[in-house]
């Protein structure tokens, strides 16, 4: 029996023939010595055959491949062309081929003849490059890396517009002492700061631009009459000058943080749409620059996301065997405020699990849709609910049964667009989204307002863009949904009742499709459970054991094939 | 010694919590500022480890005094000496400072000091000042390690390269009849450990999982020595791994361990046990 080991090295293939296997005995420590041997070695084992790479591109290719796993035709057909034919062979693969490979590896420069000492070093030194260039080029986690920079640098900023805004309050106040009282907020202390100059020369006749500062007449007469009072001393006018300067450079940083603000939230919305609806773009943000990067965040298991960002508090109570922290990061969230302070904990634990399952559907979800945001905000509202009032919650399953419908329509909807019906049909459907939040008894504290407007805007055009590339996998959707449409609406009375309004109206456009298309009998909904089960099995699962970085085109492929299986 | 060898040693590989929480605060060792460098443990291997603390100042960057280019400049003062270990040597002046014989003179990797020196035939050696509060291996050298088996002319693999710092020092060790093999995950910092190697042409940057040797089996050769700086609550396994694929029988391997990171909860003192 001969064994065949193939090799590869930075400069090319090679494959090596290892003959007489018997003669060495199969004990490790004997072929130990004698790979160390280079004599009794090369006696063993021959080079067969040995496919350089044509060029530094050349090689780089192959070693991507190769550290992916993945055959490349060169990589074919040089097996093929070296290999002799042979029925399925008895594959090695244990301790002994290792210990010969780690003989090639030591030996490999005097097998092959024209490979002078130092090339092969030369040859490593170019690919490892290469290879380390492309991949600090090529990272993965790009658009996340954006949304880490600008939480960082907003966090900073709110820190140094605070601070800078002090200053201007306390350099002016050598001159105007009182308004600091009068005006509490720091932007517009700088705006006025700049406006009035010298408080001398303020009277009644800038009233009504004081007014239109401050939005308030009161205030505005309460100004110049402090101003006629002040007991602040008189400053020279280059001293005036450089406050107002710095007053102006306040008032540009802190609009400046404003246009970074909305810079975050749309970056947001573009990269995870569920999780901030679900928690605010900030929270979500902080989310995802703590654990690294949104694919990090999806890894996560929800009781770490839950603690994330009370890491020392954790550690003290792990030392000190006391008790672990409730919450973290997603304490900002105004969800858990508003628990009652027993169920706090209960709270967080339950956030932290949707907010673990939304920024999962947002890393491997290949259409940006929030609407599985909302549904599991919606969740964690009828939660707070259930702990203040005792109203039960819908049962979870129907809620994610109506999310994945709604998606699918959103789906149909992109696909219609032309047609003129259909976006009246959405702004009905978000409207009524939106009430059913207010039912809830909902007060979006600071992040929801935005959300609504912004995120379906940038969903819209995002998928506007995506939606050629698409189109294919949309066509089946499209098939499966206008199906379900169909069945659901006679089988499931209760959800059908809350979408009977944007059913519809989007029905015009569906029920003309759905007749053409009866030719299956499979449901929509078994596709779904298919791709939700595979979902599932592959985050719990032994996916993550910190192989290649998963990515949504694995995903794609893998939900591409069942929805071809099935037509 | 056997690379087997190597599982007998050290730690008890981290307990749940502790290792969770490794891999989600910012993916293990990703964060470009490695505050605490120092504060824990160093210990090498297969020798009569002397555990020694390193009570780090961070990233201070020398050591007080002098910024820039006063203090050891004008090399006239400084007498250089050779080291017990081979490659290294101790640069004698006001206080004594150790030193590497720089591959690429005129150029500091992260702002150390260096010391120009004439030879006794007239031409100008560069040294660069080894900070032992910013390198591990510095640190070790200084407290008395007996051997680091790096030495001129050595196959060194490095994992936990970081931004480079230590592989420049270690790169002018092994000189230009030696390789170091520098790995590192870390994209942010392996940006800087790729411009490093740029000017070295001894170090091969990999930006790789030390945890799969086999991605990178292509770019290493067979190596002598074996530098591991992983951070890792399983780093004695990433270690054998390593050492499998690419440590030359009868090779070394050098561990630094730092006992927090292998499981938090306990003492230093028992988690190294």
């Amino acid at each position: 029996m001969t064994l065949y080991l193939l090799y590869e090295t930075s400069s090319g293939y090679s494959l090596f023939q290892a003959g007489g296997l018997d003669e060495i005995g199969q004990n490790n420590e004997a072929v130990r010595n004698s790979v160390s041997d280079l004599n009794r070695f090369g006696k063993v084992v021959q080079l067969t055959a040995f496919l350089p790479f044509e060029s530094a591109l050349d090689a780089l290719n192959q070693i991507n491949s190769v550290s992916e796993g993945i055959m490349t035709d060169e990589l074919r057909n040089f097996l093929e062309l070296n290999l002799p034919k042979v029925k399925e062979g008895k594959k090695a693969n244990n301790d002994f081929v290792h210990e010969i490979l780690r003989g090639v590896r030591l030996h490999f420069e005097r097998f092959i003849k024209d490979l002078k000492p130092g090339d092969l070093e030369k040859a490593q030194l170019g690919l490892g490059h290469s290879y380390s260039r492309a991949k600090v080029k090529f990272n993965v986690n790009r658009v996340d890396n954006m949304v880490i920079q600008a939480i960082f640098l907003l966090d900073t900023l709110d820190k140094d517009v605070n601070s800078f805004a002090m200053r201007v309050r306390e350099w002016y106040s050598w001159h105007f002492p009182e308004l600091a009282k009068i005006v509490n907020d720091n932007y517009l202390y700088a705006k006025l700061a700049k406006f009035i100059d010298d408080k001398s020369k303020l009277s009644e006749d800038k009233l009504p631009e004081l007014t239109d500062l401050l939005g308030d007449e009161d205030k505005a007469k309460e100004v110049v009459e402090a101003a006629k009072a002040s007991m602040g001393q008189d400053l020279s006018p280059i001293d005036l000058i450089n406050v107002q300067q710095f007053a102006q450079r306040v008032m540009d940083l802190s609009e400046y943080r404003k246009k970074l603000h909305e810079y975050l939230i749309t970056k947001m919305n573009d990269i995870a749409p569920n999780l901030a609806s679900l928690i605010g773009e900030m929270v979500g943000a902080r989310l995802i620059s703590h654990a690294g990067s949104l694919t990090n965040l999806a890894k996560c298991p929800s009781s770490t996301l839950q603690i994330l960002g009370a890491e020392k508090a954790l550690f003290r109570a792990l030392k000190t065997r006391g008790n672990t922290p409730k919450y973290g990061l997603i304490f900002h969230s105004s969800f858990i405020g508003r628990a009652s302070a027993r169920n706090k904990g209960r709270m967080a634990r339950y956030l932290a699990n949707k907010c673990s399952i939304a920024s999962r559907i947002d890393c491997f979800s290949e259409n940006g849709t929030t609407v599985f945001g909302e549904k599991l905000r919606e969740q964690v509202e009828e939660r707070l609910d259930f702990y203040d009032k005792g109203v039960a919650p819908r049962k979870n399953i129907d809620v994610m049964k109506d999310a994945i419908e709604r998606a699918e329509n959103k789906d149909t909807d992109m696909e219609t667009e032309e047609a003129p019906a259909v976006p009246s049909a959405k702004k009905s459907k978000k409207k009524k989204s939106k009430s059913d939040a207010a039912e809830n008894g909902d007060h979006m504290v600071e992040d929801k307002p935005a959300v609504n407007g912004g995120a379906s805007e940038d969903a819209k055009s995002e998928k506007k863009k995506k939606k050629d590339k698409r189109k294919l996998e949309q066509e089946q959707a499209d098939e499966n949904t206008n199906r379900t449409n169909g069945a659901h609406a006679e089988e499931d009375g209760l959800s059908k009742k809350k979408k009977k309004k944007s059913k519809d109206q989007d029905g015009e456009v569906l029920q003309d499709a759905s007749d053409m298309k009866k030719k299956k009998k499979k449901s929509k909904g078994e596709l779904e459970a298919v791709h939700c089960c595979f979902f599932m099995v592959w985050c719990q699962g032994g996916g993550f054991s910190g192989g290649p970085p998963p990515c949504t085109a694995a995903l794609r492929k893998l939900s591409g094939a069942v929805a071809s299986e099935e037509i | 010694m056997r690379p087997s060898m190597s599982r007998g040693l050290a730690a008890d590989h981290g307990r749940g919590a502790s290792r969770t929480h490794n891999n989600a605060g910012r993916g293990g060792r990703n964060n470009a500022g490695r505050g605490g460098r120092g504060g824990g443990a160093f210990r090498a291997q297969n020798i009569a480890g002397r555990g020694l603390g390193v009570r780090g100042r961070g990233r201070g960057g020398g050591r007080g005094g002098a910024s820039g280019r006063g203090g050891m400049r004008g090399g006239n003062k400084a007498v250089i000496i050779p080291h017990r270990h081979e490659g290294v040597f101790i640069a004698k002046s006001k206080d004594d400072a150790l030193v590497t014989k720089s591959m690429v003179p005129g150029d500091s990797v992260y702002n150390e000091k260096r010391i120009s020196v004439q030879n006794e035939d007239g031409a100008k050696v560069e040294y660069r000042v080894w900070n032992p509060f910013r390198s591990k291996l510095g640190a070790a050298i200084q407290e008395g390690i007996d051997n680091i088996w790096i030495a001129p002319g050595a196959r060194v693999l490095y994992l936990g390269a970081a931004s480079g710092t230590s592989v420049s020092h270690v790169s002018d060790i092994v000189g230009p009849t030696g390789v170091v093999y520098a790995v590192e995950f870390s994209q942010r910092s392996g940006r800087d450990l790729v411009n490093m190697a740029k000017k070295r042409a001894n170090v091969i940057p990999i930006i790789e999982d030390a945890r799969h040797p086999s991605k990178y089996r292509m770019l290493v050769g067979m190596v002598d020595v074996i530098f591991s700086d992983v951070a890792q609550p399983d780093q004695a396994r990433i270690l054998a791994l390593n050492a499998a694929y690419f440590l030359k029988t009868g090779g070394h391997f050098v561990l630094s361990i730092k006992a927090n990171c292998i499981d938090s909860t306990l003492p230093c003192r028992q988690s190294i046990r």
